[in-house]
């Protein structure tokens, strides 16, 4: 009941309250009038509502039956109503109660109509939890001036269908980790470059002009010069996307926007095609694989660079490296220049980093991020983050970018972020870090 | 467009006339409150023109006319409620249309029940009860249908 017909229900009540008082008539009459006035807008409201449920049919499908934890998932529900004169309907998706809206809207306004109306729901969800995920229904809001009801429809028609999530481990297997760091990355090519990868024996038929006279002299054999390759491949940009709980500029982060737009445009203008993966932390979100189209990438890019619900999160992470610099580090200092207080500290520290050493796990972001990049042909990479909250995943991506020899270039929106790092957890090695335009 | 049964100024034309002439017909000492109380009316018909909740206030000013005119004649009250409901009517978007007026000819009806039975007893006491006791059985049926309605479209968790 909405304030307008509480307030004419206090004017009953006191109309007959006055009229019993005072035994009139007339007080009764205009009490009694007004009560079945109201009360027959009730019942005319409440068939409205009936029509309007009873004509309710809700057709939701999925963009897959079956995700990964954290898989951001596209969702279209339509709804086809029949709402009468003088009420409005609002209907919103119930959403599994294990899971984040990351965009869209779940809620419609359906106005009077004569006839069948279709609306269409359109959100994104990204699964917090794995199992079985059950879409329960809709929520049916119905309001006139005096009065407003609401129903969640629940039953089979409404609800539906199921999605099953699977889990993510945080951390991959040991045996997958060795293959990463052998992979051949220089390759020959039709055009040559101006430095040398390799030497090798004279073959016949081998240019002349490769010779290396120097070294043939020296071994008394003809060597010849294999020179690098030049390659124009377009540079991989990768924007790491706020986490929606961290407190962040928004003013960075449209700088950020503007940014990667432009990097983008810039890249699809130079090169045939680019390529944008999208990251929120330690979560792949989605990948724009090798683009032609200036415009789709743009509408793209509009769809997803807004903070968004991170499901997995790396809690400062060291790396393995850094790990191993902190105890060389501990290890080359002089136990006598020092007293004893800190000689002890460094010890217990020294087995601390051991200890975390021998149990560590690579983290599967680190082996999403090596089998994205290995399925491209990529030479450098641009990352673009608001450098806020936790940076390890960064770290993790230029770790294994410099195995995979591509040239990472970082870029924040202020450079002050790349040297103070409050996890004190090292120096992320970017070979270019500038701050945004 | 609906063809309105009493489109315009039917209903304020007919509810000046009617408070116009019990007043005049029916000679009572103060019956010139009644007059005051369609000028209040009036004013607050014109006052609220554009408001979207007007139906409240109309409701609100049109009662004590309703009581001023039934103190000096029953039925001259009930035709004033009649009058009061067709100006009330399309101020909450429900015209009174040739499509809708079963829904206020039904109003009517009722009203005209609750007078005889008003007109009927010497005292407010048996008609109240009585009332009383017709809303508890619709709103009780009403609850009793909710119910029903919720148990067939959310499922038996309710």
């Amino acid at each position: 009941m909405k304030r307008c017909a509480q307030g004419l229900c206090l004017v009953v009540i006191l109309i007959i309250s006055s009229a019993f008082i005072l035994d009139k008539m007339a007080m009764l009459l205009a009490g009694g009038t007004l009560l079945a006035g109201l009360l027959g807008q009730y019942l005319l409201f409440d068939h409205r509502f009936k029509q309007i449920v009873t004509s309710l049919e809700v057709h939701r499908s999925l963009e897959r039956t079956q995700v990964r934890k954290g898989t951001t998932l596209r969702i279209a529900t339509t709804v086809s109503v029949t709402v009468p004169p003088h009420v409005i309907a609002k209907i919103s998706e119930i959403l599994p109660v294990h899971a984040a809206l990351q965009d869209g809207e779940i809620t419609v306004v359906a106005e009077p109509a004569l006839s069948v109306q279709s609306y269409q729901i359109n959100y994104r969800i990204t699964p917090l939890v794995h199992g079985k995920m059950h879409f329960s229904g809709i929520a049916l809001e119905v309001q006139n001036a005096f009065f407003s009801d609401q129903i969640d429809l629940s039953i089979d028609p409404f609800s539906g269908p199921d999605l099953i999530v699977q889990p993510v481990g945080l951390f991959d297997p040991a045996s997958k980790r060795s293959t990463l760091e052998t992979m051949e990355i220089e390759k020959m090519t039709a055009i040559n470059g101006y430095g040398i990868r390799a030497l090798r024996e004279y073959y016949t038929g081998d240019d002349m002009r490769h010779i290396d006279w120097k070294v043939s002299a020296k071994f008394n054999k003809l060597f010849v010069r294999e020179y690098t390759g030049l390659v124009n491949r377009p540079p991989l940009i990768i924007a790491d996307l706020p986490w929606r709980d961290t407190p962040h500029s928004k003013e960075d982060l449209s700088r950020m926007v503007t940014a990667v737009a432009g990097m983008a445009e810039h890249t699809l203008r130079s090169y045939p095609f680019g390529t944008v993966l999208l990251i929120s932390g330690p979560n792949i979100l989605h990948i724009i694989r090798e683009e032609k189209d200036l415009q789709q990438c743009m509408s793209a890019l509009r769809e997803w660079m807004h903070p968004v619900e991170r499901t997995v999160h790396l809690y400062h992470l060291r790396d393995r490296a850094d790990l191993r610099a902190k105890i060389r580090h501990l290890d080359n200092q002089d136990p006598q220049a020092g007293d004893g207080g800190i000689s002890a500290f460094s010890l217990s520290m020294k087995k601390h980093y051991l200890s975390v050493l021998q149990h560590m796990k690579a983290p599967a972001f680190s082996g999403q991020i090596a089998r994205t990049i290995s399925s491209l042909e990529i030479d450098e990479c641009y990352i673009f983050s608001t450098g806020c909250g936790d940076l390890s995943h960064i770290r993790q991506i230029v770790r294994m970018a410099k195995t995979m020899k591509i040239r990472i270039h970082l870029r924040m929106p202020d450079l002050r972020m790349y040297t103070i790092d409050p996890a004190g957890s090292g120096h992320i090695s970017a070979d270019t870090v500038e701050a945004f335009l | 467009m609906k063809k309105t049964v009493l489109s315009g100024f039917g209903f304020p034309a007919g509810l000046v006339a009617g408070v116009i002439g019990i007043t005049v017909l029916v000679p009572i000492p103060f019956g010139y409150i009644n007059l005051i109380l369609l000028a209040l009316f009036g004013s607050i018909l014109y006052v609220t023109r554009t408001w979207h909740d007007r139906a409240f206030y109309l409701v609100c000013a049109g009662e004590p006319l309703v009581i001023g005119c039934g103190a000096v004649n029953l039925w001259a009250g009930l035709f004033i409620v009649w009058m009061l409901a067709g100006i009330v009517c399309p101020a909450m978007g429900i015209p009174v249309s040739a499509s809708e007026k079963n829904f206020f000819l039904l109003f009517c009806c009722a009203t005209f029940f609750i007078a005889m039975i008003i007109q009927a007893s010497n005292h407010v006491l048996i008609p109240l009860i009585i009332l009383c006791a017709g809303t508890a059985l619709i709103l009780t049926l009403k609850a009793v249908r909710d119910y029903q309605l919720k148990k067939q479209y959310s499922g038996e968790s309710i």
